[in-house]
């Protein structure tokens, strides 16, 4: 059997995270959790998750920071205006569009991050049950083989799934 | 009326979709007559003066800075409260935001938009706008980064791509929800808007972290803006104006206003979204309690700044201070003293924090006392400078006026348009101060009912 998904849809989250933990424990790797809030407790359940966005923050910030620098004083050596022998580069007030810049380029680099790694925005059908945006809480396991398959949904059903569906690679219901 | 306890999680969808889609006639009423203000007020003053010059605004010599400037710092600083105080109880955990911040976060963002258009308005020649950035040209402009204008339009450019993305970033699960529900055009938009949001563990755990560290980037941001334009009067040399407290006082009145809007805000979503059984008491008692500690933040700061113009004993600094107090504008600075430094004490008492119509009549009491306060930095500190040869009176024109009550009505235009487009309310983050299907009550029921 080609790869098919099981998806369990379920009352509330602790059956929803409970059924994920039982499916995780029999061996089942790639799982999904649908939920209409972020749910509180997934990191133990599925184990911990790690994301590179502070990574865009931090070099984000360092870039807008040396941009902003370079950009004042650039322009001031650029277009030079001597004031009473005073310096061209001068420290504070150039710090200031430093510090501007630093934080701008940190919010678009958080955002490009963002969706980098939350793969966002998607362009192809995916798997996704529109009450799952309301009060349902769905779990999507994918099963590689028509055992696999059986076994989700036995363990779907005993953790309280109230439907249990077979998708179809490809995403349609 | 439903309580908050019987709210279920379909029910808050059910809501907040109907808020979007239905809209009574009295709503278009509404934007019709604030979009007709907007351009009877604003546009035509505007052309007009574009078309006869700057003189048909008030301002001359002296006081070359009047009502516009008076109107972006005003604008500017209701912007302050809503993404900043957004971001600081998002990092602080509290759940009272949740119904709230939302329309808080739009009133940032269309206040720095109007506070923008105040600027085109004073600068007289908007067609030259570009001048103020720093790109290389041949005509030997000089960006002059040493300029607290230049400042100013690099935090404002900063503070307004950082707000549209917070409140962009915090509704896509949102428009998400709002998508599934929709049809025709509104669910083209929602489809392009929620980028494919499905709310998996793994989005929901990157829009944590992202959300996050953007509160974290946006509060020094918010605060180094309304220094900067503080800035913009503390370094010049004029008499009342050159104070090292001026960064301070501009930020706390800054939120202070903003913390005033937002009551105004939630008191009229509240009443004519239906949002009753969303914006309760709590968030009234909760803001009351922010207002009187920034009126009383405010109340010490003018006080020392009084006393600091006092103590320096320079006769210019003297003057001016004589003539701010009881001068030709001292009705006005004792009105802004009644608004915003005694009414506020009302506020002690829980019994008015948590009544609706007396919290909106002093909302706006409060706004229209900063708004005086920020005339009265703009206007007087210019009457009396160091000679009496360039004293003079400012009286803002019947164009500046009405351009005054344009940007309201402009203000009030874009956020009728925005309760129709955005989810006002938060879905997902209300959704979590609910107890989930199968689970009692949560932690922030107990503690409010």
């Amino acid at each position: 059997m080609a790869r098919s998904n099981a998806l369990g849809l379920f009352g509330g989250p602790k059956a929803a995270l409970a059924a994920a933990g039982k499916l995780r424990g029999e061996g089942f790797e790639s799982l999904d959790l649908i939920s209409p809030i972020p749910l509180h407790g997934v990191e133990e359940v599925l184990g911990k998750k790690k994301s590179a966005i502070k990574r865009f923050t931090f070099f984000g910030a360092i870039l807008g920071g040396l941009g902003g620098f370079t950009l004042a004083a650039g322009t001031a050596v650029l277009y030079l205006h001597p004031t009473g022998g005073r310096p061209i580069i001068t420290f504070p007030p150039f710090l200031i569009i430093t510090y501007e810049m630093t934080i701008l380029l940190g919010i678009l680099a958080t955002v490009l991050g963002f969706l980098i790694s939350a793969r966002l925005p998607v362009f192809r059908e995916r798997i996704y049950v529109p009450e799952s945006a309301v009060d349902k809480f769905a779990v999507n396991v994918a099963c590689d083989a028509e055992a696999d398959f059986k076994r989700a949904t036995e363990i779907l059903r005993e953790a309280g799934a109230e439907e249990v569906t077979e998708i179809a690679p490809g995403g349609g219901q | 009326m439903r309580r908050h306890e019987d709210i279920k999680f379909a029910d808050v969808n059910n809501d907040i979709v109907r808020s979007l889609v239905e809209t009574g006639p009295r709503y278009y009423v509404t934007l019709a007559i604030a979009v007709l203000i907007t351009i009877a007020c604003f546009f035509f003053p505007w052309f007009y003066q574009l078309y006869y010059g700057i003189g048909a605004a008030g301002m001359n010599h002296p006081t070359v800075w009047g009502t516009y400037l008076a109107s972006f710092i005003f604008w500017i600083g209701l912007s302050h409260s809503g993404t900043l105080l957004s971001c600081v109880l998002h990092i602080t955990n509290s759940e009272w935001r949740k119904a709230m911040y939302r329309s808080a976060e739009a009133m940032t963002l269309f206040s720095l938009m109007v506070a923008a258009m105040m600027v085109m308005v004073h600068v007289g020649r908007p067609w030259f706008i570009h001048w103020a950035l720093p790109y290389p040209n041949q005509m030997e402009l000089w960006p002059n980064f040493r300029s607290p204008l230049m400042f100013d339009v690099m935090a404002i450019t900063t503070y307004l791509t950082g707000s549209s993305i917070f409140i962009y970033m915090g509704s896509i699960p949102d428009f998400a929800a709002v998508r599934d529900r929709t049809t025709g055009w509104r669910h083209h938009m929602y489809v392009l808007l929620s980028l494919g949001w499905r709310g998996t563990d793994t989005e929901w755990h990157r829009l944590g972290w992202a959300y996050t560290f953007l509160a974290v980037l946006i509060i020094p941001l918010a605060v180094s803006v309304h220094s900067i334009v503080s800035w913009d009067f503390a370094m010049s040399i004029v008499p009342s104006l050159h104070q090292t407290i001026f960064a301070p006082y501009f930020v706390v009145g800054a939120i202070y206003s903003g913390t005033a809007g937002i009551v105004t805000v939630m008191f009229v979503l509240r009443k004519y979204m239906n949002f009753e059984h969303y914006i309760t008491k709590v968030h009234f008692d909760n803001l009351g309690k922010l207002l009187l500690a920034l009126s009383l933040i405010w109340t010490y700061i003018n006080v020392v700044e009084v006393f600091t113009g006092w103590y320096s004993n320079d006769s210019a600094e003297l003057e001016s201070l004589r003539y701010k107090l009881f001068g030709f504008y001292a009705p006005l600075y004792w009105e802004m003293i009644l608004f915003c430094a005694v009414a506020p004490l009302l506020l002690i008492s829980k019994r008015f924090r948590t009544s609706f119509v007396p919290m909106l009549i002093l909302s706006i009491a409060i706004n229209i006392g900063m708004y005086t306060e920020r005339f009265l930095i703009v206007g007087t500190s210019l009457s009396r400078q160091y000679l009496p040869d360039s004293w003079g009176v400012y009286v803002p024109s019947l164009v500046e006026i009405s351009i005054l009550v344009g940007s309201i009505a402009m203000f009030c235009t874009l956020f009728l348009i925005f309760v129709k487009i955005f989810p006002s309310v938060s879905i997902y983050e209300v959704k979590e101060t609910l107890p989930a299907p199968d689970e009692g009550k949560t932690q922030w029921q107990e503690a409010t009912h």
